[in-house]
């Protein structure tokens, strides 16, 4: 009897971990989530149901409010301002536009490139959009996504890092006021869900990323050539 | 092979570790698919290889037990 009893158990379990796979599919279940890469993990299409719905799993959203600590290299460079990807740093009427684009399982903490004085802090724009970063949407007048422009300069150079709404990502968080003195990797701010940020630096800064790389906020340099602290 | 299925009140062993070992390579072939970058082609005769196969050594040491 006791066999039979250790027996059920042991089935009983395997059938709740089966259900528990059937219920969750196409999605992994929680059993094996913990092992699996974070694009795996929350797939962007659980994530895009999560976001129509308005509800979210809180594991992910534990992950996704992560803000681990920094340190940023020695030296004078230009730091990253997020976590993600760079698709484009064209330069327009005598400044680099240095796009990074966050996905939806990016680090969402967004850090200060150099070392100086916050000039201004601006919100604009007026509307939600995917691709914000493409074609320099984010420079059009009035129909650009929702943004915060933080202006910062040091003794020689002044810098600005956009913060950039898309469908997904509806809020920014800005934590740094204007006239406040700022360090060089310290946290700005944070945009809730992957979106864009955008670093505009002097066209004659030498840019040390390129177009394709990934970069880590307040960890990679991305540009030098320019007295930053 | 009466054996196999139910034996002394409880269910056989054989006829366990086929259910057990079915899940668990169902499960462990979902976790495979979703680690690696495979073709669902691939991974799918690979798994039902290894399921043939898995059954297979189970029914002979069953055969192999009820013998002794």
């Amino acid at each position: 009897m006791t066999v039979l009893v250790v027996q059920v158990v042991i089935l009983a379990a395997l059938v709740a971990a089966l259900t528990l796979w059937f219920v969750c599919y196409p999605h992994p279940s929680p059993l094996v989530r913990r092992w699996l890469p974070e694009r795996k993990r929350w797939p962007e299409t659980q994530i895009r149901g999560w976001l129509k719905h308005g509800r979210f799993h809180s594991a992910f959203v534990h992950h996704f409010y992560r803000d681990p600590e920094r340190q940023p290299p020695a030296g004078t460079s230009m730091l990253a301002p997020a976590d993600g990807l760079v698709t484009s740093a064209d330069v327009r009427a005598g400044t680099r536009y240095l796009v990074i684009a966050l996905s939806l399982w990016d680090m969402h903490v967004q850090r200060s490139p150099l070392c100086g004085k916050v000039q201004s802090v601006q919100s604009h724009g007026e509307d939600f959009m995917d691709g914000e970063g493409r074609e320099f949407a984010f420079l059009r007048d009035k129909p650009c996504p929702v943004q915060t422009r933080v202006v910062i300069a040091s003794q020689t150079v002044e810098v600005a890092v956009r913060l950039i709404t898309s469908l997904a990502a509806r809020r920014i968080e800005t934590w740094v006021n204007e006239g406040d003195d700022i360090l060089r990797g310290q946290r700005i701010g944070r945009i809730l869900l992957g979106s864009t940020v955008v670093l505009e630096l002097p066209a004659s800064a030498n840019l040390l990323v390129k177009v394709g790389d990934r970069v880590l906020a307040g960890e990679t340099p991305v540009a030098d050539g320019v007295h930053s602290s | 092979m009466s054996d196999f299925f139910w034996i002394h009140g409880h269910l056989g062993w054989g006829w366990f570790a086929v259910l057990v070992f079915t899940g668990l390579w169902w499960l462990l072939s979902d976790f495979i698919w979703r680690l690696k970058n495979i073709r669902i082609q691939r991974l799918a005769m690979v798994m039902s290889a290894g399921w043939i196969i898995g059954i297979a050594i189970i029914l002979l040491l069953s055969l192999v037990g009820s013998l002794h």
